[in-house]
């Protein structure tokens, strides 16, 4: 479990506020979405989260041990991707990194060197754990830096980023995996990401934060569902736009969109569209992505 | 038991290093003997005379170590900050200091084919001069003496790099001080007071090469050193050092989290 309460860092003589009294519990075994566009201040709590930068005020718990006071503890809880960084020596080898990384976690010689093969295999990399991995492509890198953060199997794994740059396929396996971590094996994951649709598919909940305060903490379900617009439906007939309706035509498929006081009122507009004479091909009630939140969560205005 | 695995990876982990940098060490094993024999041959205004060859060998391998253990040491570390590496290494419950004395210990055996070869040149050119290369086992406590205390200096450089950008002109200059003020070229006996008492005080490699060649040039035992502070003083100012570059390079390290520097990449 993380916890994390009141963190604030204020950084220089301009008293800026990166971070403010941002507050989360994240219970074992979830995938967390921790969201916000850039300089709202996610990097800043991710590192503070991590024991890398010191908080002005506030506290941040792993897996019970706080990371001010409990460092050693803490960070044995705790792996890390972090983003725009290369989490691993690229001149060493796949194998040499586990290996170094494992050993510096603590771990026996002979249970690092179990892991690592264990690890190597299920991200693909076996074959080449011997090549430099200064010589890997990006989305191999980034198997290796996850592989890494993963060694000693800690119960709470932080992904700053953790697909970005990597091609479809690579996306593919590294969600996968992720996902396999949280639902099978139980690792609490810290994951943040611009790609929210990686994000709205793995993470069980989402927290937004923007100008260093959160703006939203909820179940990605129930948020989604706060936002969606209930009174909108979007009805596809086929050929050209009936009159009176707010309507797109591409390919010989018309796109209505019908904003309605009362859900029965959809009825009154397919009678209507009936007596225009309009084939119906589908008709639903319009469901808002993870996208749509986020950007209508940051582009509210600031109460600050 | 976490604090030895973590020190003995750090270790290996620089000797890999080394082993991929290979041309390298063979450039220096190369150069290092070079340098040697050029300083002898201009200090000797063209002749390679038998009574500067000891006592600049006794230097040039001094050096070494000191090359290894701040320069290497240093821009690695450097590196390692740069590329986001080190704010790796932090997320484990090894304490930072124990990462750059694990570093030290293998830069330490990285000199050692360096200083061999500069020795080997040595004692081909003092041979060649029709003099002889003297052994003591003493030697190996003022050795010794010099790379905990330029251990000690590479801890306060490395931390100072952890909060302050572009401090690489001091480390170049640090080196620079101890060529000169250190005793590797000139004895310190050679210089003024004042300076040579500075030097005994602060500048780690001064007490071990001023007892290196009371031993291997006055043939003194260690315990009865003529030049210099003695044999406690011997012992004691790189044990001083160290400390307070372990002190010095935590307050830097607690600085650099407060301030967000442990990673600049």
């Amino acid at each position: 479990m993380i916890e994390i309460d009141a963190l604030t860092k204020v950084y220089g003589a301009a008293q800026v506020r990166a971070v403010d009294e941002v507050s989360l519990r994240i219970p074992a075994g979830s995938v967390f979405g921790f969201l916000g566009p850039n300089g709202a201040g996610k990097t800043t709590t991710i590192k503070m989260l991590a024991g890398l930068l010191t908080p002005t005020s506030g506290r941040v718990r792993l897996g019970g041990f706080d990371v001010a006071r409990q460092r050693p503890s803490a960070m044995a809880q705790f792996g890390a991707v972090l983003e725009g960084s290369r989490n691993v020596y690229w001149s060493l080898s796949a194998w040499q990194n586990l290996m170094y990384f494992g050993r510096l976690k603590g771990l026996r010689k002979a249970r690092v060197a179990e892991r690592a093969q264990d690890l190597l295999t299920d991200l693909g990399l076996w074959e080449r754990r011997h090549d430099k991995v200064g010589g890997f492509s990006r989305g191999m890198q980034q198997k290796v830096a996850i592989a890494a953060a993963l060694i000693a199997d800690p119960p709470i794994v932080l992904l700053d980023e953790p697909t970005l740059g990597l091609d479809v396929e690579a996306t593919r396996t590294v969600k996968n995996w992720i996902a396999e971590q949280a639902r099978e094996l139980g690792t609490t994951i810290l994951l943040t990401t611009h790609q929210l649709d990686v994000a709205q598919e793995l993470c069980d909940r989402v927290a937004v934060i923007r100008q260093g305060r959160l703006v939203a903490d909820l179940p990605t379900r129930e948020l989604l569902a706060r936002f969606r617009e209930r009174d909108r439906y979007e009805i596809r007939v086929e050929g050209a736009a009936p009159s009176g309706f707010d309507a797109v035509t591409r390919d010989g498929v018309t796109t209505i969109s019908a904003r309605v006081s009362d859900p029965l009122e959809v009825y009154d507009v397919v009678e209507r569209l009936r007596a225009q004479g309009a084939v119906l091909e589908s008709l639903t009630q319009v469901q808002p992505d993870l996208e749509d939140v986020f950007l209508a969560l940051v582009s509210e205005p600031s109460h600050a | 038991m976490t604090f030895i695995r973590g020190f003995a990876a750090e270790v290996r982990k620089g000797l890999l290093d080394l082993l991929a940098g290979w041309r390298e060490v063979l450039m220096e094993m190369i150069t290092f003997p070079l340098f040697y024999l050029l300083i002898v041959l201009f200090m000797g205004r063209g002749q390679l005379r038998a009574d500067l060859l000891l006592p600049v060998l006794l230097g040039m391998v001094a050096l070494t170590f000191i090359h290894e253990q701040v320069n290497r040491v240093f821009w690695s570390y450097l590196g390692d900050i740069q590329s986001g590496v080190l704010e790796q290494t932090c997320l484990t419950p090894l304490p930072p200091a124990a990462s750059i004395l694990g570093r030290q210990v293998s830069a330490v055996i990285a000199a050692l084919p360096t200083a061999l070869a500069v020795l080997a040149t040595g004692a081909v050119a003092v041979t060649v001069q029709g003099g002889e290369l003297p052994v003591d086992a003493q030697m190996i406590v003022p050795l010794a003496a010099i790379a905990l205390g330029t251990c000690g200096l590479a801890l306060i450089l490395c931390g100072l790099t952890l909060v302050f950008k572009r401090i690489e002109i001091i480390t170049q200059l640090s080196v620079a001080v101890y060529a000169i003020a250190g005793g590797t070229l000139v004895p310190l006996a050679a210089m003024p007071d004042q300076i040579a008492f500075l030097s005994r005080l602060v500048v780690p490699v001064a007490p071990g090469i001023e007892a290196m060649r009371d031993i291997l040039l006055g043939g003194h035992s260690l315990a009865a050193l003529p030049t210099g502070w003695g044999l406690g003083w011997l012992l004691a100012q790189p044990l001083l050092i160290t400390a307070a570059g372990v002190v010095l390079f935590n307050r830097f390290e607690h600085l650099a989290r407060h301030r967000g520097t442990l990673g600049r990449h």
